[in-house]
């Protein structure tokens, strides 16, 4: 997919990076973007509590790309969820951007998700009734931008999508459709993106199109990068890798 | 498959939504269809019973020539199942205390009266009963102001003939009070057995005999057919349709419930229509799956039939167990509205189109998207085809208009309802196409922006082809039930217009001319001025073009009028709520012709210009018919057959004069008062006849009320199921906005604000189309005035916005107070 690639790389021109915050050097901001401390997430099933996470401490800095891994039912996209202020933990304390999110009400968390968050799904989940364009345009109308029709149409081609935007999910193939869900994501010009399994359904060659894609946005754009991932190939991209297991978080230096 | 397997896969369907919407749709088909048809053959028994009981019976054979009714013929009425009982109708004087009184006599049997009860007080100071039998043997009731006029009490005797009875009760009410002019002198009633023994009945005597039936109506028809040959003229068979009082309420009030049975069964129609598309649709991916699986094209035509025929069977059940409670409530209702106990065993007629309703749904608006399934093709599995889904839609309209049509044709036999209501759909089909043309060219500008409204705007865009089926059903929904709000309006303002408060209550006849001022004057002194006095000359009709009325007019014609004599009057101008239907209204000072009632011109076969002949005593008038007009039967004034013209030859012969006025009943004693000074004058009081009417108003507006509410309830129902058809794709959305950011707050306004708009749009449609539906409907159904109804206009769009944006926050509400982290937990 060297089309997309291309793209892509379109964004190194200043005049893709119309907003300056977009355009932030990694280097110039290497302070704390997130900071999870003594983390601790229980679900309660009937009568017992299953403890999912449990004394979770470590920091991320901004612009970083991070990988997370583990086996199955690990607790990876509890994590994720907790980090993205999508939910709220049992114990313990998450700063997202300065702020402590563990102590924001929903409807704070959903002002900060609106603004400094983007999400991309090991299953898309884009709208099935909706077009690829409209789909892009969601977040944006949420945000209240002034055009969402033109930026949504410029991020799709961006991700390669120029031609497709009335097409609806169902008439796109999977690697598109993630396309589609990764533009959605920097629709906002999040300061962080949380990807779980961004690559999960996909070919390797697909998988890897993606993983290019999200790491030339981290980048150009300086988005911090948070995924969960069982490609080693896109884990060892990253420059941190934690690791689950049994609840608890560990980094890790090299492959696993 | 075995039939475990059958069950199981039933119950896997039930677990689906669109599956369980389906089958509500259904069950709320079946469920009005069969209540409002259970409940309107109740109410017509009922009415046609209360309407039975002021011939006391079904039917009534009266032989006025004094020849008691032969005994084959009460053999044969007994043989076919028919109830019967006798009564002898005679006028002879009685004495009491205080003197001699003449009064009219009405003798009965123990089977009196087979409809309806008398009202009577075994007491003076005695609450009032309503019995089911006439005095016994031995014993009289008296009317009670004869009561009065003789000085007697109960306990007293009274000499009738040569026959002493004992006074044991106060005749209040008979239910075949009657409103005839025979029956001027006051009541008395006593036991049949007994009339031997007065003397009284001779030779000669005028006597009237009269027979009573009640029974079945197919077995009252036979046996009048059977009868009708024997009949001679002195005989008059007579049926509650025949009376004229009653029937057009009647009439008005079975339409109605007519009207509220066809849009029960348009609801039904379309809810089904909408809930098996939505199911088809989703059905897609299931089809393509089974078709990868190695099933074939016509295998799952099977499957899905079966289904269908499962569900179908599911709805009419179900149907059946929410209509018969509710049947019986309303009959418990109705009962206590009524305060007499009503027969109401189950019509089983009463559920056939109930369920013909159901089964035309479900094969005219669920098959045809279900059937198409089999065409998904296996590749949909992996990758879908746009458009596939709108290519039909023609030719599903037609089909579902087509049924429609013959839905409700079946149901109300009534063309011109049919093309009512289809006219009112295509119309609001039509426009629909327009405004949604429209609305999406004005939304598609709408830019993004983060406020409610603009959200809202978006929303509606975004989700256009939901938004328009959603507005076409919504829109007819509102239609179909604003319709019958606006006819249940107009239905009810015309029964009050029709017996106001103030109706004259009592007649005066026998007025002689020099009594004629005098008596107006009594009763405006005390308040009750006289409505307009109209003179009166006995006479019959003898004559036709010359030809004496027997032979002019055909043997198979019954025209009763032409053995009584009528009452002719002469009169300058035309009353009020009289109608010329052919002819003109007799000139200022004009000399000649008639003016004829248009039924009994009708029954005769009478045009403008034929000529009549009176015999009045010894004199024979003859005179040309210059008009015909209708005449308000119902409307409690004196109403005429013919009219004269003021200075006609009719001024010579003598009359005397009649006149109509409101006399409230607690002043029913300067009624006394009246006789002593007027003795000549008699009185007819039909105070209780007028609320008996007023009472079966009461009654249909009761039933009308209800009837309307459930099909309300319906039409509530068929808007939560279209609303609940996007459920999960409004959820979906609705949890995926929350992850992006979007605020609770945010989401809740802006999903009730783009609900409220859809529900603004529908409504104004509805309501519009609803107008033009009822104007097509007046003009041949209900014959009222046209007009504006701006007292539901106005309220119908507000009502229905505000029920939607609940209904659109009641959807949301799964997704708003649940972590997002949840919610993309259920979604995938
Ligand atoms: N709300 C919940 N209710 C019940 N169990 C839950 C809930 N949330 C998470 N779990 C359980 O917690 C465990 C961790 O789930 P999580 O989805 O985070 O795993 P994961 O590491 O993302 O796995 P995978 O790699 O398969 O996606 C699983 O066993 C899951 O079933
Ligand atoms: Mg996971």
């Amino acid at each position: 997919m060297s089309e997309s690639l291309s793209q892509s790389g379109a964004c190194n021109q200043p005049s893709a990076c119309n907003q300056p915050s977009a355009c932030k050097q990694p280097s110039a901001s290497r302070d704390t973007l997130l900071k999870v401390s003594e983390l601790t997430h229980q679900v309660n099933l009937g009568s017992d509590t299953l403890t999912i996470l449990q004394g979770v401490n470590f920091e991320i800095k901004r612009g970083e790309s991070v990988a997370i891994v583990g086996r199955s039912g690990s607790g990876k996209t509890t994590l994720l969820g907790l980090m993205a202020g999508l939910d709220s933990p049992s114990q313990g304390r998450i700063e997202l951007d300065g702020e402590a999110i563990s102590e924001l009400d929903e409807d704070q968390r959903a002002r900060l998700r609106a603004h400094r968050v983007g999400f991309v799904f090991q299953s898309f989940q884009l709208l099935p009734a909706l077009s690829a364009l409209e789909n892009v345009m969601l977040p944006l109308e949420l945000a209240g931008h002034q055009a969402p029709a033109e930026q949504a149409r410029d991020l799709l081609h961006r991700v390669g999508l120029g031609e497709r935007l009335l097409h609806t999910p169902r008439q796109l193939s999977g690697g598109e459709q993630q396309r589609v869900a990764i533009a959605r994501a920097f629709a906002s010009n999040p300061s962080v993106l949380f990807a779980d399994e961004p690559t999960g359904n996909l070919d390797t060659h697909t998988g890897r199109t993606i993983s290019e894609l999200l790491m030339a946005l981290n980048q150009e754009q300086g988005t911090t990068l948070i995924l969960v991932t069982h490609d080693d190939q896109l884990a060892s991209r990253c420059q941190r890798r934690f690791a689950i297991e049994a609840g608890r978080v560990q980094e890790f230096e090299g492959a696993l | 498959m075995h039939s475990r397997d059958k069950l199981a896969s039933a119950r896997r369907d039930l677990r689906e939504r669109d599956v369980r919407v389906v089958i509500l749709a259904l069950v709320v088909a079946v469920a009005t269809v069969a209540t409002i048809g259970l409940f309107a053959a109740l109410l017509q028994k009922t009415l046609v019973t209360s309407a039975s009981a002021f011939l006391a019976a079904d039917r009534q054979l009266e032989a006025e020539h004094g020849r008691p009714i032969p005994q084959a013929w009460w053999q044969e009425a007994s043989e076919r199942d028919i109830r019967t009982a006798h009564m002898v109708r005679f006028s002879t004087m009685v004495f009491g205390d205080a003197g001699f009184q003449l009064v009219s006599v009405k003798a009965v049997d123990d089977h009196y009266p087979l409809r309806g009860e008398i009202e009577m007080q075994p007491d003076a100071s005695a609450d009032r009963e309503f019995v089911g039998q006439g005095p016994r043997r031995g014993e009289v009731w008296l009317n009670p102001r004869l009561m009065r006029l003789l000085a007697l009490a109960v306990g007293d005797s009274l000499e009738v003939g040569n026959l002493s009875l004992t006074v044991s009760g106060l005749l209040l009410r008979e239910p075949d009070g009657g409103f005839s002019m025979a029956s001027l002198a006051p009541r008395i009633m006593m036991h049949a057995d007994d009339v031997a023994a007065t003397g009284v009945i001779q030779e000669g005597s005028r006597v009237e005999y009269v027979a009573l039936f009640a029974g079945d109506e197919s077995a009252l028809e036979g046996y009048h057919q059977w009868l009708r040959p024997q009949l001679e003229p002195g005989h008059e068979w007579e049926s509650v349709r025949d009376g004229e009082t009653l029937s057009r309420s009647l009439q008005r009030a079975e339409r109605f419930l007519l009207l509220g049975g066809s849009l029960a069964v348009v609801l039904a129609a379309v809810a089904v229509a909408v809930a098996s598309r939505e199911y088809a649709l989703g059905q897609r991916d299931t089809v393509a799956l089974l078709k990868t699986l190695g099933m074939t094209g016509p295998g799952i035509g099977r499957l899905y039939l079966r289904r269908l025929l499962l569900w179908g069977s599911a709805g009419c059940l179900g149907g059946l167990l929410v209509a018969l409670p509710v049947y019986w409530a309303m009959a418990e209702v109705l009962e206590q509205v009524l305060a007499r106990p009503i027969d109401s065993t189950l019509e089983l007629r009463g559920l056939v189109p109930a369920l013909v309703t159901a089964l035309v749904s479900l094969f005219a608006f669920a098959y045809p998207p279900v059937r198409r399934l089999q065409k998904v093709p296996a590749m949909w599995v992996l990758r879908s085809e746009p458009g596939e889904a709108s290519r039909r839609a023609w030719s599903d309209m037609l089909l579902a208009g087509g049924a429609i049509a013959v839905l409700v044709w079946l149901y109300a036999q009534e063309v011109s309802l049919v093309m009512a209501l289809l006219a009112g759909l295509t119309m609001l089909l039509a426009v629909l196409a327009l405004v949604a043309w429209g609305l999406i060219l004005v939304l598609r500008r709408v830019a993004g922006g983060a406020t409610a409204w603009r959200l809202a705007l978006v929303a509606l865009y975004r989700h256009r082809r939901s938004t328009l089926s959603q507005i076409s059903v919504f829109a007819m929904t509102i239609m179909l039930a604003s319709t019958l709000l606006l006819v249940r309006t107009s239905l009810l303002s015309d029964w009050q217009n029709q017996l106001p408060e103030q109706a004259p209550n009592h007649f005066l006849i026998n007025i002689a001319p020099s009594d004629v001022a005098g008596v107006a004057a009594f009763w405006s002194e005390r308040g009750y001025p006289l409505e307009a006095l109209y003179p009166m000359v006995r006479g019959r009709l003898t004559e036709l073009n010359d030809q004496s009325v027997r032979q002019a007019v055909s043997k198979d014609r019954e025209v009763r009028e032409l053995n009584r004599e009528l009452n002719l009057t002469w009169m300058a101008r035309l009353p009020e709520d009289n109608q010329i239907v052919a002819g003109r209204w007799f000139d200022d000072g004009a000399r000649v012709g008639v003016s004829v009632e248009a039924q009994l011109a009708e029954r005769l076969g009478l045009r403008v210009g034929d000529r009549l002949g009176f015999t009045v005593g010894s004199e024979v008038i003859t005179e040309p018919v210059t008009s015909i007009r209708t005449v308000q039967w119902d409307s409690m004034k004196p109403n005429f057959y013919m009219a004269f013209p003021p200075d006609s030859e009719l001024r010579r012969l003598p009359a005397t004069w009649m006149t109509s006025f409101h006399l409230p009943s607690e002043r029913k004693s300067a009624l006394n008062e009246f006789a002593v000074r007027y003795p000549t004058v008699s009185v007819l009081e039909v105070d209780h006849i007028i609320e008996r009417i007023q009472a079966i108003v009461r009654q249909v507006t009761q039933a009308v009320e209800a009837i309307l509410a459930l099909i309300l309830a319906a039409a509530l129902v068929v808007m939560a199921a279209v609303v609940s058809a996007t459920l999960r794709d409004r959820q979906r959305e609705g949890a995926l906005l929350r992850t992006l950011g979007g605020r609770q707050q945010l989401l809740v306004r802006s999903t009730m604000l783009e609900f409220a708009l859809l529900g603004f749009i529908a409504g104004v449609l509805g309501v519009l189309a609803a107008e033009a539906a009822v104007w097509a409907l007046q003009q041949r159904m209900f014959e009222g005035d046209v007009q504006w109804h701006w007292g539901v206009i106005l309220p119908i769009p507000l009502v229905s916005s505000m029920l939607l944006a609940v209904f659109g926050r009641w959807q949301l509400a799964p997704v708003l107070n649940v972590s997002p982290m949840l919610l993309l937990r259920r979604l995938e």
